[in-house]
């Protein structure tokens, strides 16, 4: 194996390289002091890159693999297949929207919403914040919410609205179904709902990047997160980036780094994009802003639209899903089907 | 190849006297160093530190070829694995062929995955294993058994018809990837268990699919140095050196970045370009289920056909 595919700086490799050092094995078989009086760095470094390089070649084929699989650490489609039967999906409050993405926002993936200011889309982020903390007996995930907010959108008294008629939706809904008085008796209050969200807020790139690093570190910690919602991951990026790009190396290694996370922990990646105009084939038309290289950073893309006087969604790339398009409202108890009356719940 | 220096714990006879007086063996003339050797003391050790030397850089090199063996080796080995997708399999003849790096490039939503989808569950259903690494969490095993079950009429739900589904989908094995040196590990390991196990018949991987390379490269290609590119060809070298070596299909899938005058032209650049073997352009018209595919590059087929087919759901 070469030098080159090793992590470390490129001052440190390109004296490894000048030494002669260019493959693995000849770097293994010399000791610490030998390889630091060698290319000139010190003890400490030199132990660091033969750790390095002791890890990637202790694939040592006389080790072996005997009956294990080819490649460690995968799972084969029929395992992941019966745990994805298993798997709850957050809820959108909106059936219509709930049946185009086959029951809600599912976890493990990175799902993009987009669209015109206005359209609803920090309405339903933070609908999906409180939805997510749905105990499991009445079909949620009973989870906690990290929101990002680098915008300044997230209006707590809203989110206080929407916390109180979920809870309202909750009793209502248990009285239909159970039958005892103390059954129905919903454990959750607003103030509850509020507490679970983990709410930061970020004024520029470098803030951005700093706390989806981070993120690792606190979902560790906290182990309950269910959802991320980003809102919006474009705004630090869009005015006054000179190196074009470095944007895109920045943004690419970002959405790297939220599948990373939503895998990891199995938890939902939400991230909200604006619209800007693109020229393809001869018209202007509405696009999803950060380019073309962003639009394959995440699994899903729903792109939110006006149709006449209705909210529309309409599923832009799924690898799963079929593509189709819902229509949604927003209205004072947050977002639900659009034409139906406030008090006429559908809930799973 | 290592320096001098550390070759002598292995092989005493290239010594300090040897290593001071060869100083830079690989760059003169062979017969110009026997005669230096010839003139010292010490002439005969050196001529055999020198015929060591020649054996190990000997044994380092792969065995030539002719090009009957290659031809012998192209109908045995290197067979054409179908995809599953028409127009893939129109175009290309009749599918993948064993030992070629294939590319898909498209723009968003254009087809990519689901072209890798399907041909991972064809090549599963057809007694191959499939190893895919996804660094978008875009594997859906849903889609794949909805796929398995649509061309051999294995239903999902039906529990009589659930062991046949499960072989074939366990011989499908998912990998997330998320950083590019992830990938160099798992390549390397992969080469190294591949090399030491004996080869099964039955069940050999068959096919590699990385879905996408791009997302895993564009994070480090441009910026200061050329460590992006080199990381790139190095990638692209490991991948075609296992197919080759293993008879084993590679597809990869990149995106398109805006060029000039508003096109759009595939990621990763212009070195990219030469690297793999065969590349295809998928396109999807808006709000349509027809997929366009054409060739960008194949070494045996006209450049510029095209095919169209329908993806189903």
């Amino acid at each position: 194996m070469e030098v080159g595919m090793l992590p470390i700086s490129a001052s440190k490799r390109g004296k490894l390289l000048a030494a002669g050092y260019t493959t693995l094995h000849s770097i293994s078989r010399a000791s610490p002091s030998h390889l630091a009086t060698d290319i000139g760095v010190s003890e400490d470094e030199a132990c660091e890159i033969l750790k390095y390089a002791s890890q990637t070649s202790a694939l040592d084929p006389s080790i072996g693999s005997s009956n294990a699989s080819t490649l460690e650490g995968g799972q084969t489609a029929w395992t992941m297949l019966n745990e994805e039967k298993f798997a709850t999906r957050i809820t959108t409050s909106c059936a219509d929207l709930d049946n185009i993405l086959g029951g809600g926002i599912t976890c493990k993936e990175v799902t993009e919403l987009g669209g015109v200011p206005g359209i609803g889309k920090t309405q339903i982020g933070i609908q999906l914040a409180v939805n997510v903390q749905i105990p499991p007996e009445y079909g949620g995930l009973g989870g906690k919410a990290i929101y990002i907010d680098t915008e300044g959108s997230f209006m707590v008294e809203r989110v206080l609205q929407i916390a109180e008629a979920c809870i309202e939706d909750m009793s209502e809904y248990s009285h239909h179904f159970h039958n005892t008085v103390q059954d129905c008796e919903v454990k959750l209050h607003p103030n509850g709902i509020l507490e679970n969200i983990f709410y930061f807020r970020v004024c520029s790139y470098t803030e951005q990047i700093a706390l989806v690093n981070y993120l690792d570190k606190f979902i560790e910690e906290h182990k309950d997160v269910k959802i991320i919602i980003l809102d919006s991951v474009t705004f630090h990026f869009r005015q006054d980036f000179d190196d074009m790009a470095l944007r895109t190396r920045l943004l690419s290694e970002m959405a790297l780094k939220l599948m990373k996370l939503a895998r990891k922990f199995c938890l939902a990646v939400v991230l909200l994009n604006q619209v800007t105009t693109k020229y393809i084939e001869g018209s202007y038309q509405l696009t999803l802003a950060l380019g073309d290289s962003w639009s394959h950073s995440c699994t899903n893309r729903i792109v939110l639209f006006w149709n006449g006087d209705e909210r529309h969604a309409y599923i832009d790339k799924s690898p799963s899903l079929k593509s189709a398009s819902a229509a949604y409202s927003v209205t004072t108890r947050g977002i639900r089907n659009s034409n139906s009356s406030c008090k006429r719940i559908k809930m799973v | 190849m290592a320096p001098l220096k550390s070759m002598e714990k292995d092989h005493p006879l290239i010594d300090t006297h040897f290593q001071s007086f060869f100083e830079d063996f690989l760059l003169y003339d062979l017969h110009a160093l026997i005669a230096s050797a010839d003139n010292h003391s010490s002439s005969n050790t050196f001529k055999q530190g020198i015929d060591q030397l020649l054996s190990v850089i000997d044994a380092k090199l792969p065995s030539l070829r002719n090009g009957l063996q290659l031809l012998q080796d192209a109908e045995c080995n290197k067979l054409l694995l179908p995809t599953g997708f028409q127009g893939i399999d129109a175009l290309l003849g009749g599918g993948l062929r064993a030992g070629q790096l294939t590319e898909l490039v498209g723009p968003s939503s254009s087809g990519k995955t689901q072209a890798c989808l399907t041909s991972a569950s064809t090549v599963a259903k057809n007694g191959g294993s499939v190893i895919y690494f996804d660094t978008g969490n875009s594997f859906s095993p849903q889609r794949i058994a909805d796929l398995v079950g649509q061309t051999s009429g294995y239903v999902v739900g039906n529990q009589a018809e659930l062991g046949p589904l499960q072989r074939v989908m366990e011989r499908i094995l998912c990998y997330s990837v998320f950083d590019i040196y992830q990938l160099f590990d798992m390549l390397q390991q992969l080469k190294i268990n591949l090399k030491s196990k004996i080869v099964e018949s039955d069940h050999r991987i068959q096919l590699l699919i990385i879905d996408s390379i791009s997302s895993l490269i564009t994070p480090i290609l441009g910026g200061s140095g050329p460590q992006g590119h080199a990381l790139m060809i190095s990638a692209g070298y490991l991948l075609k050196k296992l197919a080759d070596d293993h008879n084993i299909a590679v597809l990869v899938t990149n995106h398109m970045v805006a060029g000039e005058g508003g096109t759009s032209k595939p990621a990763l650049g212009e070195s990219w370009k030469s690297v793999p073997h065969i590349r295809l352009l998928l396109s999807r018209e808006y709000g349509s289920n027809v997929c366009n595919i054409s060739t960008l590059k194949h070494p045996s087929v006209a450049s510029g056909r095209a095919a169209k087919c329908t993806m189903y759901l």
